[in-house]
């Protein structure tokens, strides 16, 4: 009676016009921000966290999803300069995860044609 | 079942795999159930739950293989029909009378109850249908017909239309298509020469024999401790082996004669599916997923940084 729809931890709410990703900049701390991540839980935010480390741009980068039953990630970025703003690092960071994926998509397409080739599983199919 | 292994990559990627293949693969489902006749002693929505439940197989038109539903159908949310169209959702009868089919079933059985399975499940789509047997003799061994529903005696009647949408296991769990999804951590087994130099071949058997995966082995010729070749795959637990060492020491502190520890970079998945995708099939789409899903986080991205 009071849960929310299901659906709702994935889809954005278009009734309360929700957006995607939102940002603040620090008003205390110079050149960092926190990025609101709706309609996302850890699946993403952990890789996007992970691959931000590996940019030596970056000073801190921190995530949390506030409350396991509201879908949403906050996101800390500080970079070191003022000249590369932490929107940058993070769409550059997204960037290379994409492309990363692409290869994965690819070698692992290679991996299971030479798998098949050298089993010669004739009957993948199934029996009715 | 597959089993594959991912190298050069973080932990947060084989997670997130993980995560995706359980969760966010979207798979056929029966959503929707009308009731025309059912008088057995199972309640409507039992039925309805277990109906549910029941893993959706669909076949691309050119394969024989478990496919991905994504491409041929619609989520219904995003369908402009009103309740169910070809597009978006597969439609399955099931009429089983009790006294209708008695007289097909052989005489020594015509008083047990009957049970209805998926196999009764009738769908108006010829690529779509429910998961079966996975080969011949499977079938043969088993007692049941297929999945079963429900169980039905003399003057029952079951009769119900359902309607199958595809979904992602976030909204439910009957959508997920996977049974198990796990990665563990590839071993790094290292032995140190030195120290198994000061062992008697005694010591030697004696650490062999105490693990109980049977990751080391003592080779006949030299009597040196080696790595067994199938140690990559069997190692998971290596107690015994640390317990036996420290009792063999002669000082606390000396080194280990092994080593086992994990290595950060290399992961061995084991995923295995419920029926209704190919295992293959559900990595390539869990990939195709998460591809997707960078790609919008991307595009909302750039909108930010003209704002």
């Amino acid at each position: 009676m009071n849960a929310p729809e299901r659906a709702l931890s994935f889809l954005l709410d278009e009734d309360n016009a929700e957006e995607k990703i939102t940002y603040a900049a620090d008003t205390k701390v110079s050149n960092a921000g926190t990025f609101t991540i709706n309609k996302e839980d850890h699946t993403v935010a952990n890789l996007v966290r992970m691959q931000l480390l590996l940019n030596p741009q970056v000073r801190f980068v921190g995530y949390i999803t506030p409350h396991p039953l509201v879908h949403k990630v906050d996101m800390k970025i500080q970079t070191f300069s003022s000249i590369i703003a932490p929107v940058e690092v993070l769409s550059t960071a997204i960037e290379d995860l994409s492309g990363e994926t692409d290869r994965l998509i690819t070698e692992t397409t290679d991996a299971i044609a030479k798998w098949k080739k050298e089993n010669q599983s004739g009957g993948m199919g199934q029996f009715q | 079942e597959i089993k594959f292994i991912l190298t050069e990559t973080d932990t947060s990627v084989a997670n997130a795999l993980r995560r995706i293949m359980i969760a966010e693969v979207p798979t056929l489902a029966i959503d929707l159930v009308e009731f025309t006749e059912n008088t057995s002693v199972l309640n409507d929505e039992y039925i309805a739950h277990r109906l549910g439940l029941i893993p959706i197989r669909y076949c691309a038109p050119d394969s024989l293989r478990g496919g991905d539903c994504h491409g041929a159908f619609l989520p219904h949310r995003e369908c402009v029909c009103y309740e169910k169209c070809p597009r978006c959702s597969v439609e399955f009868d099931l009429d089983v009378n009790f006294d209708r089919i008695v007289n097909d079933r052989p005489e020594n059985e015509r008083d047990l109850p009957f049970t209805i399975t998926s196999a009764d499940l009738k769908s108006n789509n010829e690529f779509v249908s429910p998961a079966h047997f996975l080969n011949p003799e499977e079938q043969n061994e088993s007692h049941d017909t297929g999945i079963s529903i429900v169980k039905i005696g003399p003057g029952q009647h079951l009769k119900l239309k359902a309607i199958a949408r595809m979904g992602i296991a976030k909204e439910h769990a009957k959508w997920s298509p996977v049974a198990v999804s796990t990665y563990r951590f590839d071993p790094i087994i290292t032995i140190n020469e030195e120290a198994c130099a000061t062992l008697t071949h005694e010591q030697k058997q004696q650490l062999v024999d105490v693990c109980p995966d049977r990751i080391l082995e003592l080779d006949e010729a030299s009597g040196k401790l080696m790595v067994a070749r199938d140690a990559w795959e069997t190692a998971t637990y290596t107690e015994d082996l640390r317990v036996t060492q420290t009792m063999m020491k002669k000082r606390e502190e000396d080194d280990d004669f092994v080593t086992v520890e994990h290595n950060d970079d290399k992961f061995i998945f084991s995923v295995e599916g419920t029926g209704a995708m190919d295992a293959e099939e559900i990595l390539m789409s869990s990939l195709r997923v998460l591809k997707e899903r960078l790609n919008y986080l991307l595009n909302s991205v750039e909108t930010l940084k003209d704002m």
